[in-house]
Order: C-alpha cells, then sequence, then structure tokens
C-alpha cells in the first residue's frame, strides 16, 4: 500500500485549522504509560507464577506475552501521542465549532453557534497536572456533543465564555 | 375553577384532581404496589400459616393500605393552570413543586384507561420538555379530572402560550376544522404478527404470567398433571397451540393499542387518538415538526408494511407518542410522510466500496468460525466447521442486503438519509432540523474512500446516519442538507 500514489487519502472534508497545545502530548504520554502498566506487569507476574514445565500452549505464551505487552507498551506511549497530536485539530469560526478528534478512527464534529445550548470547561486531575482543560459543547442532540480536549486552561476559558456569550446573542429558538 | 387568573406565587393553592380517582387508585393499587414486593412474600407466609380467616384479614388490610395510600396521594396532589404555566405540588412528606412555562409544553396527552372511563375520569399526561431532565420527569402527569376538565386543562396549557400564531388560532379552536389525514383500517392488524414488538406482547405477558405463578408458594397451586413430554406428538401440539397462540395474542395486543387509530389535523396540531381498553389522545404541534421517519422491519417488508414516526424537538417518549401510523401499508405510510415533509426525491446509492464493506463486514464472523472449524477438523469436529459455512453462506445476502439499504438524497427542502437491515430505517428531515454534523472515518474507511456521516439531531434518536458515504462526496451532501453555517465543511473554504 505504501507503493500507492496518494500515501495519504484526502480528507472527506476540511481540517480545522488550529493544533491543540503541546502539553497534550505529555498528558497522553503519562496515559499511556499508566495503560501499558497492567499488562506489563501481568506479563511479569504470568512469567513468575508458571512454571516451566507447564504444557500445552504455554510455552509458546512464555514468549508471545512479552513480545505483546511490549508491542503495546510501544505504540501507547511512543506511537499514539504523538499521531493523535498530528490529527487533532479545532477551529472556532464565525459560525460555527468545528473539531478533529481520534488517531486510527476520526471524527470531524461541526456545531453551528447558533445551535448551543451550554458550553462546560472540565479540568480532570492529570489534566490540572498539564495545565490543560477540555472544552464540551452541548446541542440538543444527544450526538450533537462536541468535545475539544486538552486546551491549555486558560484559552479553553477563553473559548468557553466567548462562545457562550455568542450563542446567548445569535441563539435559534426554533430548537 | 375560577375564572381570574391566579398569582403565580410558590403557595399558590391549586386544584386538587377528583375525589372519585381515589376508589380507581384503591381498585388499582396505584400508590400500595410499589410495597407490593415486600407485601408479597409477607402475605404468602401468614396466608400458610393461618386459615382463611386470616387470608380475610390480610387481604382486608391490604384494601385499606390501598386506601389509605391513594387517599393521601389525592390530598398532597394538587395543580394550577396560570396564565404563562402549570404548576404541579405533590409528595408525601416531603414536597415537590414543579413548574412548567407553558411556551416549554410540547404536547398534551389525554389518557383514558378502562377504569377511569368508568368514573367518567381521564388522565392527562403534559409533556414538558426539558433535555436534562430524566425519563420520568419529563412529564406532568395530572391523574383523575373529569372528562371535561382534562378537555379545558388542555386547551388551557396549550393556547396560553406567548406567540402571537398560537393566538390566532384560539378563534380558529371555536370552529375546529379538522382535516383527517389516516384512519386505521382493521385489516391492517394482521400486519402485526410480522412486527417484532407485537410479538413480543404476548412473550412478555406470559413472562409475567410465568413470573406471578412462580412467586406463589406450592401449597396454594393445584397440582395439575403436566403433558407428558415424552411423547413426540404432544411436543408437536404443544408447539403448535404455543405458535398460533402467539400470532392470535401480536393481533390482539396490535388491536388493544391501536384500535380506532385517528390522526386529524386540528389548527396547528395533529392529534392522534387511539386504543381499545385505554383511549390515548396525544397533541402535536406541526410547527415542531423537523422530519419523519418511515421503518419496516424485515417481516414488515416482505408484505410492503410500514409505520411513520414524527421527529419533533423535545418530544419526550418520542417513540411512542410521535407515531402518526403504527403500523400500515407501505403506500399509506409514504403518502402520510410526504404530506408533512417535502419528498426530497429517490435515494442515490453508496459507492460500490460500500458494498465490498459491508460484504466484508457480514462475512467477517463466519470466515472466523471457518477458519477455526478448519483447525478444529484436525481434532475431528466438523460442527464447528459446519457452522461456519452456514454463517458464510449466510453472510452474503444479510451484506448485499445491508447495502441495498443504504441511500442518501438532497432536496431543495429537505434530505433523507436510509440505513438497516433488520430495521430499514429512513429518515426524511428539513434542513432547520440539523444541530450539527458528526463525520466518522474508521482505518478501513480511510483507506476505501468512505465516511459516515451522521445529521445530529435534537429529535428522535439524536442522529441520523448516512453509512458509507463516498468521501469525495461528504461536504457536497452536508452543505445541500443543512444551513449555510455547513459550508464550513468544505474543501474549498480557505
Amino acid at each position: 500500500m505504501s507503493t500507492a500514489p496518494p500515501s495519504t487519502p484526502l480528507p472527506p472534508v476540511r481540517t480545522p485549522a488550529w493544533p491543540l497545545s503541546r502539553s497534550a502530548i505529555g498528558l497522553w504520554v503519562t496515559q499511556g504509560v499508566l495503560a501499558a502498566l497492567v499488562p506489563v506487569l501481568g506479563t511479569v507476574v504470568f512469567a513468575f507464577a508458571v512454571p516451566d514445565s507447564a504444557g500445552g500452549p504455554l510455552p509458546v505464551l512464555r514468549w508471545l506475552l512479552p513480545v505483546l505487552a511490549v508491542v503495546y507498551a510501544v505504540v501507547v506511549i511512543g506511537v499514539r501521542p504523538w499521531v493523535r497530536f498530528r490529527v487533532h485539530h479545532w477551529e472556532v469560526t464565525d459560525e460555527a465549532v468545528y473539531t478533529l478528534t481520534g488517531w486510527l478512527t476520526r471524527t470531524w464534529t461541526l456545531v453551528p453557534i447558533s445551535r448551543i445550548q451550554t458550553v462546560d470547561v472540565t479540568r480532570s486531575a492529570m489534566q490540572q497536572l498539564f495545565g490543560l482543560a477540555t472544552v464540551a459543547v452541548l446541542t440538543a442532540s444527544s450526538q450533537g456533543t462536541v468535545h475539544i480536549p486538552h486546551l491549555s486552561a486558560d484559552i479553553a476559558q477563553r473559548v468557553a465564555d466567548d462562545l457562550a456569550r455568542r450563542a446567548e446573542r445569535v441563539r435559534d429558538q426554533a430548537t | 375553577m375560577s375564572a381570574p387568573p391566579r398569582q403565580q406565587t410558590a403557595t399558590t393553592a391549586g386544584v386538587r384532581t377528583s375525589p372519585l380517582v381515589v376508589l380507581v387508585h384503591t381498585i388499582t393499587f396505584r400508590q400500595a404496589r410499589r410495597f407490593a414486593g415486600s407485601f408479597l412474600p409477607l402475605a404468602a407466609l401468614i396466608g400458610i400459616r393461618g386459615g382463611s380467616t386470616t387470608a380475610v384479614l390480610v387481604i382486608g388490610a391490604v384494601a385499606v393500605f390501598s386506601l389509605v395510600t391513594a387517599v393521601l396521594s389525592w390530598w398532597r396532589f394538587s395543580y394550577a393552570d396560570g396564565p404563562a404555566s402549570v404548576v404541579v405540588t405533590r409528595g408525601l412528606l416531603s414536597r415537590s413543586v414543579r413548574t412548567v412555562p407553558n411556551d416549554r409544553v410540547r404536547g398534551v396527552e389525554i389518557e383514558t384507561p378502562a377504569l377511569h372511563r368508568v368514573f367518567g375520569l381521564v388522565r392527562v399526561r403534559i409533556d414538558a420538555a426539558a433535555g436534562a431532565m430524566k425519563d420520568d420527569e419529563e412529564e406532568l402527569v395530572v391523574d383523575g379530572v373529569t372528562r371535561a376538565e382534562g378537555d379545558r386543562l388542555r386547551v388551557s396549557v396549550l393556547t396560553h402560550r406567548s406567540g402571537p400564531e398560537t393566538t390566532g388560532d384560539d378563534g380558529a379552536a371555536g370552529t375546529p376544522i379538522e382535516e383527517e389525514f389516516t384512519r386505521f383500517d382493521n385489516r391492517w392488524l394482521l400486519y402485526a404478527p410480522l412486527v417484532g414488538s407485537y410479538l413480543a406482547l404476548p412473550l412478555a405477558v406470559a413472562g409475567a404470567l410465568y413470573r406471578a405463578v412462580d412467586d406463589l408458594p406450592d401449597s396454594v397451586l393445584p397440582a395439575l398433571p403436566g403433558p407428558d413430554l415424552a411423547h413426540p406428538g404432544a411436543i408437536a401440539i404443544v408447539a403448535g397451540i404455543a405458535v398460533v397462540l402467539l400470532l392470535l395474542g401480536s393481533v390482539v395486543g396490535a388491536a388493544l393499542v391501536n384500535w380506532g387509530f385517528r390522526l386529524v389535523r386540528r389548527g396547528g396540531s395533529l392529534i392522534a387518538v387511539r386504543g381499545l381498553v385505554t383511549r390515548r389522545h396525544t397533541e402535536l404541534e406541526i410547527d415542531r415538526i423537523r422530519g419523519v421517519t418511515v421503518s419496516a422491519g424485515l417481516g414488515m417488508r416482505l408484505v410492503r408494511a410500514a409505520r411513520v414516526n414524527a421527529l419533533m424537538t423535545g418530544l419526550g417518549d418520542a417513540g411512542r407518542r410521535g407515531q402518526l401510523l403504527p403500523l400500515g401499508p407501505s403506500s399509506e405510510a409514504w403518502r402520510l410522510a410526504r404530506r408533512l415533509v417535502e419528498d426530497p426525491g429517490p435515494l442515490v446509492a453508496h459507492p460500490p466500496a460500500a458494498r465490498r464493506r459491508r460484504l466484508g463486514r457480514a462475512l467477517f464472523p463466519g470466515l472466523v468460525v471457518t477458519v477455526a472449524g478448519l483447525v478444529a477438523l484436525t481434532v475431528g469436529w466438523w460442527e464447528l466447521l459446519a457452522t461456519g459455512v452456514v454463517l458464510l453462506a449466510a453472510g452474503v445476502p444479510l451484506g448485499l442486503g445491508r447495502y441495498a439499504a443504504l441511500g442518501h438524497v438532497t432536496g431543495p427542502r429537505s434530505f433523507a438519509v436510509r440505513s438497516g437491515f433488520l430495521i430499514e430505517e429512513q429518515a426524511i428531515l428539513q434542513p432547520r432540523a440539523v444541530v450539527g454534523w458528526r463525520v466518522r472515518q474508521t482505518f478501513f474507511q480511510r483507506r476505501a474512500g468512505l465516511a459516515t456521516v451522521v445529521a445530529c439531531v435534537g429529535a428522535g434518536g439524536g442522529g441520523y446516519a448516512a453509512v458509507d458515504l463516498g468521501a469525495a462526496d461528504v461536504a457536497a451532501f452536508t452543505s445541500a442538507a443543512s444551513e449555510p453555517w455547513s459550508e464550513a465543511l468544505s474543501p474549498a473554504v480557505p
């Protein structure tokens, strides 16, 4: 597939203009380390607890499990944060809020400011460590929620205030 | 019912419901029911220990308990409809006062269960749209007012709105001009055995009966000789009877719910009336209709039947209340749908890559089982391989059928998307219904040049998807299907 002329197919819709804060990479790496901890510890326990003499598929598992654990750890710590940072973009235009999130599966979400119902800013414990915050824009539709993750906290607050004020002004009463 | 509007204060006295409702609730154990769980084992225990005198005493005590709870809840419940809002006060110990502004009310439903009809009462459900509310709090229920009072309440709530066009309807309300949209033909009941939800109805009844019998102590059950299941003929007969009962039950169930269904337009409202034992009277505002869905299950498509639901902003319990045609021939369904939302035209099929993707997804489980079956063959199991082959064979029509269901189209004043195989659903929506777009592309969709586009809608299921659209068509579709703000998606914008 690497020899095909367009190495990356064109995205179906426009990519939003602005990248996230670079601190998001640090946060994702930390999350990756935590996520990799469980399978790695599991493998270590497996290696010590299972005797060498055990039969069946166990000899295969003795080398397969560590390999899988290492691959998983490399992907979630070394690859996924950077791919995510390259994919994630966001933008607030005159009329709408627009985001692109994901890494393997990508999701573009566009919500017009006139249909915004509420704007939330949340900061999880880990986000606070990295000085980040998530802006959630809610509409009348349960599926029409925009999350702009991992903006630096002051930008998030400014965006949320700005959106809430503009939504108040142009709110479409029809919905 | 005093003529001058009451002051809207927190201490508004309000009006009680009809005292007759105490009788209804005593008989139906409406309030006492929630304690039934703790009562049943106790009653059963006493029933076993004591003789018939104790049993009578227990029944008497339960009846008195039911009466007391019914009286208490009647006494503590009041409602008041002011010029701008409805206030309902209730609660035995902790009082709750709910105030719903009239312009938040999306619809009023008047329900007449059989027992209510005996006493000339109705139950009024006021649909108070509130997105953040839990399901059971989405409506105000005023249970047990006289029919005339129920009608007065409905008119009062629906006409005291702060809108110029609804006050205009006031005059028309005096001389209602009715226009009939649909009238249920009883022959349509024959479709019921092909509809999953109606088939499930007798099963649910059987399940409830079984559980009730199971709860009773064995000593009170007569020892019936069970059928001799060892005999092969007996099993066939029992199964045959069960199937016949199931079919009959589904038709009876459909008749109970839909008997005498009529959909009429009166002024700015659509009014649906239906039900055999419990009559329901649902009123929906035409102004709030943003679209319709026409859906049909696999069985219904065989006989060309369909159902129609309205997509209304902020309608609670939309699946039941938004029903415009519960069951009927698809020609009738489409006639009704076109009457409410402009037909955008015939659907456009999705690209061949979408067919490959549907087929691939449908064949994948069969493929996995087949490969596992080939491995298992080495140990002498052929059943797994056979299952895999059957799954593979079944996957072909499934995949093709799912692809055939996919489609989308945009018209000048509406657009439509269709998907689903077991239940095929086509949503026809107005551009103003869309409150957001969500475009999703998985890794494999990106390779195949496809994308799934979800139109987020503040009504019905929350979103309607055009599955596996060609990636190049996405921007054109979204900008044609919604208002100018969606131009932000098109790649041409700098």
